[in-house]
């Protein structure tokens, strides 16, 4: 292939410039002030200036999800203008600057659980298993908490359309529809039924057993 | 009330559970509430960034490198290269081919080359663009028929003869006279495209030196103790000076099972600066470090009797290996020696040739070597059937190898579930009903396969446990569970504190593991080669198994019956013949201490020689490499719909059967089969490491680099099969590579029953796709004049 | 981490304040949704240390509304809003399509109408990092003085790869555009250029702020068609947009404007001998159909400018065309 003239590449480097500038954010229904450097991205600001590591990097460029916070606008008449849910629509953090999301009531993992423990959501992704690495689960969970919070009892469909933009690497998702199922009382977990055990071989044949996907 | 949508806590699931309970996951909690620390989440005083300056050109020489720009940079505070740490390493110990940073020969577009530590890592990234690399460029070889053609051009000098990193060559039986006798035949040559594992969490590693000289390494690694002994190689440091730590792991799936240039460097940088260094890799690097699936090119024959018994099967292999060999050794053994069930082979032949390119390398991706003749295999066996108008799954079934018995080479097979797989997968599906049936552009097809649980020995020969595990009880009732093994996500941390409350009768949540952290827990080798339930597994019962008699042996003792009349269950200990004699497990915890007179601690270990006959694998040069103490099995019925005018497909339904032979959690094993069935289709459909002529990797991100989304994935009906192994910790064999094999020969065949095409290279795009629907168009048209 | 240059990021608070800020500041660039600059600055594509972000007046920018004949949208609707907009479900339904099928949810949650119709153009040798576009010598659109899409080619070929595009340029919509020196309103077609390096004629002080469309357009009948390998966060490997006028069961006009091909959505050409065709029955849609399908595939030359085989591109352009007037027809 031929290689075109382009520009050495060090000519154009300097000493990056550390300006820092303090932003007001938001976050789980705290104000919070935090110096950060000008082009900090809002997951900078919540991983390496607030402490908030829940929220995970998969990409760093807007294609996976695993950054998803959620966000309303802060001034609650745009909200409702907006037809914002109650803690807002999934966003994604690692392409949003720190600085531009001043104006935004944001809901981050660490936010969802309350004084009365897990979330339902939370609580329904560790039961049902849907919870493998953990690692995209953060932004997982919060794109199923909006859609839970504008639309509580969604279909199999609607849950995968909104789950669309979170990547998950580990689960096929099957367990996850059925976390998102079960946190809006649409069923069980498969927990709840009884793990049916039939006799070893060399007896009657293999132990068996089947699991259907509700859809 | 708390913001539930009308779920509530669900008292029955959380009770005591212990082998066979689907209990949640001991560390689903912390993955669900934010709060759970992987490697990136780690952050010190002081720490300083890193970054990897890569080699720009596919292959070249380096002849000089000039870093001292870099250092002058403000913020910088140590650079580093090769010279500072040449020594060779790899995670196979008879190919030591690779270096943290390459001392004079870069190999592939972005081998890595320098490395900057700076105060943060934009001023690390300005530092790499000041270093000055003087490279001659090499003619790059970037295919492996290239690289066999061209042996006076060296990708990797550690290659004996050419550019061959390893040839396998094995025979079995009398091959061609079963080709000639045969009664049905195919002969294809296949193309399996390399992919890679796309774990979400990019490879991160932290190094953090005190000041008594020992260093400490969190890394995003499956295999501590293989990076614990490379860093000791690499580094000229003790190992007792080295402790590595894996935090939690967001996803492995094999990329990340070799020791990498981000360990070596945080680890020699940290020793350097003496400060905590930490490296991220960006998600461009994670697919420069790659490890994943090897392209293969497979020259396939499969011939059937009048029977449709298998009378031959050969396989002439090219396996595409990149610039490294990584497991490539044991890749080029897998790719013939794992196909040797559930079918029973008259005369088998295979003849693997690795070969080094000027490519990112590969390794192991979930099913190391044999996914790819796996698919070869299934859809010649299809092909070969169909001949015999023999119907798919009667074939398979007609086959099938049974139990307690050798294949062809060598290899022993103890339990094998695979005719119940079938069964539920034959009903699952409708295919009586459905197959042959569906209407042009509809089809279902079957496929099965075979893999191992755990390789029968280690990657470096030795006599010591391949697994161990350390319990401790203590008077409080709770228990410490102490292991090597690594929790990638498949949740073995679960399932030692399902093994503990199956023995002990201790609450699981009353279990705390500690877990992959070589100061602090016995060796475990890893989690590779789908050997962690079966090998970890039996070391924790072992130990368990021992306290579990000083329980009993005490609690006979203060209950005054005989130590085997006490039985132990869901957290209480009693006598059998007087229910009212009992005791709490914190009770029976006290007065074991007190009866043994020390506190309550054991070992357990595994050992492939201590199991079963002890040696495994056939009386040949190799024939211990695919030799496993148990072996899993899969069927797999897939439906496809085919749009017959653009080529374009998708995969609706996958019904998968997975004999594990025990579950130790249902939930456990059912979420590996259907994470392994989606990896499966993934690769099938969409996946592929793609390279510009110059050898570029041509879309290095998730975007380009296309992965399955929810609306991507088929609706997975995953059932399991306990067949019940006699050497698997309470008859557990593998779940979580196996079932991903047959997925992609099912896709296959499944699209031959749409439509009339095989398919023979991955994947299976919808230009290729349309492309065979147009020649067999034309044959048509053809055969109709 | 992929590294952002270093950025001030200045808040406007109305739209005349912005286009000061353009005006004043070389090279800023606007920051609406950040879906696509964002990732662009971390690859390194630009050279600008501004950017002038509009999250402070979307409240005046973001609006669907009804006005003097004209559906009109506000540049800072997000894309989830149009494809969920009752009225524009009803009047624009092919416009609605196109906006659901952008990216993901996220996405769509975050990215603005004004950001979808400036998308910048995309390229498989572009859109890579620094390292990698250094490593391949770079190219036409970025410090490079070669094409890798076209040999020895001149101008670049990046696609326009916007959602919206080729369906409001067959609707006929227009643009308004303000700069501190008035405003000029302009037919979507005419906005976009053959220049993959900026394929806008938007001046460096200019901020598009609203799409216009007819409503006597909501009488057309209308599809939009869009071709990717994975069901969610994928650009178009092909997309369409086409309107017919029907009158006494006959085509009285017709538009197909396809994109992803080269920098600029291009409308098909010689649709005119279209006219008066009968769509009265499926055979005759189906007829009209293949036939504006063929014109298509001779027009439209699908490149390697984006990673999905351009050979099979080209090939089924005609097929999904036809499928596309047999959704706006039959429907």
């Amino acid at each position: 292939m031929n290689r075109g003239a382009g520009r050495p590449n060090h000519q154009r480097v300097s000493a990056p410039s550390q300006t820092q500038v303090l932003v007001t954010l938001h976050i789980n229904g705290e104000t919070q002030s935090v110096a950060v450097s000008s082009q900090a991205t809002l997951l900078e600001a919540l991983r390496d200036g607030l402490g908030l590591t829940g929220t995970k990097q998969g990409c760093d460029k807007g294609d996976c999800g695993a950054c998803t916070v959620l966000a309303r606008p802060l001034d609650e008449n745009a909200a409702r203008a907006s037809g914002s849910s109650s803690r807002g629509e999934p966003i994604l953090s690692c392409i949003t600057l720190a600085q531009d999301a001043q104006g935004l009531a944001l809901t981050t993992i660490e936010g969802l659980a309350g004084a009365q423990g897990l979330d339902s959501i939370q609580r329904a992704f560790a039961d049902c298993g849907a919870l493998q690495c953990g690692f995209c689960q953060p932004g997982m969970m919060l794109s199923a908490r909006a859609l839970l919070d504008s639309n509580p009892q969604p279909s199999l469909p609607q849950i995968q359309a909104a789950l669309s933009g979170n990547l998950c690497r580990c689960t096929g998702y099957t367990k996850i529809y059925e976390a998102v199922q079960v946190a809006a009382g649409m069923r069980m977990p498969s927990h709840a039924r009884p793990v049916r055990s039939e006799p070893a071989p060399g007896v009657d044949g293999p132990r068996v057993e089947v699991k259907e996907i509700a859809t | 009330m708390s913001n539930t949508n009308g779920y509530r806590w669900h008292d029955p699931i959380h009770a005591p559970g212990g082998v066979g309970a689907r209990i949640p996951k001991s560390d689903g909690a912390a993955k669900a509430d934010g709060s759970g620390i992987f490697t990136d989440d780690l952050s010190f005083p002081r720490m300083l960034h890193a970054k990897l300056l890569r080699s720009p050109h596919a292959h070249a020489r380096i002849r000089s490198i000039d870093t001292s720009k870099a250092e002058a940079l403000p913020g910088v505070i140590a650079t580093l290269i090769g010279s500072e740490m040449p020594a060779r390493y790899g995670v196979i110990p008879w190919t030591h081919d690779e270096q943290a940073l390459a001392t004079d020969h870069v190999r592939f577009v972005g081998d890595e080359v320098a490395c900057v530590a700076a105060v943060d890592e934009r001023t690390a990234e300005a530092a790499l663009r000041l270093i000055e690399v003087d490279y001659e460029v090499l003619p790059a070889l970037l295919s492996p028929q290239d690289a066999l053609a061209h042996p006076e051009i060296k990708v990797n000098e550690r290659a004996k003869v050419g550019n061959i990193t390893k040839h396998v060559s094995l025979s079995f039986g009398d091959v061609d006279g079963a080709l000639s006798a045969a009664t049905a035949r195919s002969h294809h040559t296949y193309e399996y495209a390399g992919n890679t594992h796309a774990a979400i969490e990019p490879h991160c590693a932290v190094a953090r030196a005190d000041a008594d000289g020992n260093l400490t390494v969190w890394s995003s690694t499956q295999i501590p103790h293989y990076v614990h002994r490379e860093l000791s190689r690499v580094l000229g440091l003790a190992p007792a000076r080295i402790r590595v730590i894996q935090p939690l792991l967001g996803g492995a799936f094999g990329g990340k099972s070799d020791p990498f240039s981000l360990e070596f460097c945080v680890a020699k940088l940290a020793l350097k600066t003496g400060r905590p260094v930490k490296l991220l890799f960006t998600r461009e690097e994670v697919f420069y470090s790659h490890r994943g699936r090897h392209p293969m090119t497979m020259d396939v024959q499969v011939a059937l009797d009048a029977d449709g018994r298998i009378a031959a099967v050969d396989n002439k292999i090219l396996i595409d290996g990149g610039a490294y060999a990584s497991f490539g050794l044991v890749t080029a053994y897998y790719s013939g020696q794992l196909l040797t069930g559930p079918y029973r082979f008259g005369s088998y032949r295979f003849d693997s040739t690795r070969v080094y390119t000027n490519k990112p390398p590969c390794g192991p991706k979930r099913g190391h070597g044999s996914v790819q003749p796996r698919f070869a295999f299934e859809v010649a066996l299809d092909e070969a059937a169909a001949q015999l108008e023999l119907d798919p799954i009667e074939v398979r079934r007609r086959n099938f190898i049974g139990e307690n018995v050798d294949t062809v080479n060598g290899q022993r097979i103890t339990s094998n579930g695979f005719l119940k797989c079938l069964e539920l997968v034959e009903s699952a599906s409708g295919w009586k009903e459905r197959h042959g049936r569906m209407g042009r552009g509809r089809g279902l097809g079957v496929a099965g396969s075979m893999y191992i649980s755990g390789t029968a020995y280690p990657v470096y020969p030795n006599e010591m446990p391949q697994s161990g595990v350390l319990v401790k009880l203590d008077r409080s009732g709770r228990v410490a569970i102490f292991s090597g093994a690594s929790d990638i996500g498949q949740g073995v941390n679960t399932l030692l504190c399902q093994i503990a409350s199956e023995e002990l009768g201790c609450d699981p949540r009353d279990v705390t593991v500690v877990a992959s952290d070589t100061d602090l827990t016995p060796v475990d080798l890893g989690a590779y080669s789908s050997r962690v339930t079966f090998m970890t597994g039996t070391a924790a019962r072992e130990a368990c198994g021992k306290l579990r008699t000083q329980l009993k042996l005490a609690a006979a003792d203060k209950l005054g019956c005989a130590a085997d009349q006490v039985e132990i269950e869901l957290g209480t200990i009693r006598s059998a013949a007087d229910a009212a004699k009992n005791a709490s497990f914190m009770q029976a915890c006290q007065w074991a201490e007190a009866r043994e007179g020390r506190p309550l601690a054991e070992t357990g270990g595994y050992r492939t020689k201590d199991i079963g006959e002890g040696k495994l694998g056939g009386e040949y040069r190799g024939g211990t490499i695919g030799a496993s103490p148990a072996y899993s099995f899969t069927a797999h019925i897939a439906e496809v719909e085919v749009d017959e005018e653009t080529g374009l497909w998708r995969c609706t339904n996958v019904w998968a059967a997975h004999d594990c032979g025990k579950a130790l959690n249902p939930t456990l094993v059912e979420g590996q089969i259907e994470g392994s069935v989606y990896m499966g289709v993934a690769e099938a459909q969409l996946e592929e490491m793609s390279y510009t002529a110059s050898g570029q990797h041509r879309g290095p991100s998730l975007l380009d680099y296309r992965i399955p989304t929810s609306l991507d994935t088929p609706l997975i009906g995953a059932s399991i099969v306990e067949s019940g192994d006699p050497n698997g910790p309470y008859g557990a064999k593998e779940a979580g590579e196996g079932p991903l094999h047959a997925a992609i020969p099912a896709i296959a065949n499944a699209l031959f029953d749409a439509c009339g095409i095989r398919v023979r290279e991955l994947p299976f795009t919808p230009a290729k796709v349309l492309a065979l629907i147009r020649a067999r168009d034309e044959a048509q048209r053809g055969a109709a004049c | 981490m992929l590294t952002l240059p270093m950025l001030a990021v200045h808040q406007p608070k109305s739209v005349d304040e912005a286009v000061a800020l353009l005006r004043d500041i070389p090279g800023a660039r606007l920051l609406a949704g950040g879906t696509d600059i964002v990732p662009n600055l971390k690859y390194g594509m630009y050279e600008t240390g501004n950017l002038v972000a509009l999250r402070g007046i979307s409240r005046e920018l973001r609006y669907i509304r009804e006005e003097e004949s004209e559906l009109r949208i506000g540049a800072m609707c997000s894309v989830d809003q149009l494809a969920n907009h009752a009225r524009v479900i009803e009047l624009f339904p092919s416009l609605a399509d196109a906006a659901s099928q952008i990216a993901g949810p996220q996405l769509r949650r975050m990215g603005t109408v004004g950001g979808n119709l400036c998308l910048d153009t995309r390229c498989v040798y572009i859109n890579q990092s620094h390292f990698w576009r250094s490593a391949l010598g770079y190219c036409l659109k970025k410090d490079g003085t070669v094409c890798h899409v076209v040999k020895g080619g001149q101008r670049c070929v990046a696609a326009a790869s916007n959602d919206t595009a080729p369906i409001l340029v067959a609707l006929g919509a227009m643009v308004r555009l303000v700069s501190p020196r008035g405003e000029r309103i302009i037919p979507l077609d005419d906005f976009y250029i053959a220049d993959g390096v900026k394929n806008t004629q938007l001046a460096r002080d200019e901020l598009l702020v609203e799409a216009r469309i007819p409503l006597a357009a909501a009488r057309l009948r209308q599809a939009y068609g869009k071709l990717r390998l994975r069901q969610a966060i994928d650009f178009p490997a092909l997309n369409f947009g086409v309107t017919i006028s029907v009158e006494e069961q006959k085509v009285a006009a017709l538009r197909l404007c396809v994109g992803a091909l080269a920098a600029r959505p291009a409308l098909v050409r010689h649709v005119d001998e279209l006219r008066g065709r009968p769509v009265s029955t499926p055979e005759e849609i189906r007829a009209l159909g293949q036939e504006l399908g063929l014109r298509a595939q001779r027009q439209c030359k699908p490149l390697t400018n984006i990673g999905v085989d351009p050979e099979w591109r080209r090939e089924i352009l005609p097929v999904l065309v036809r499928r596309g007037v047999e959704r706006a027809l039959l429907s």
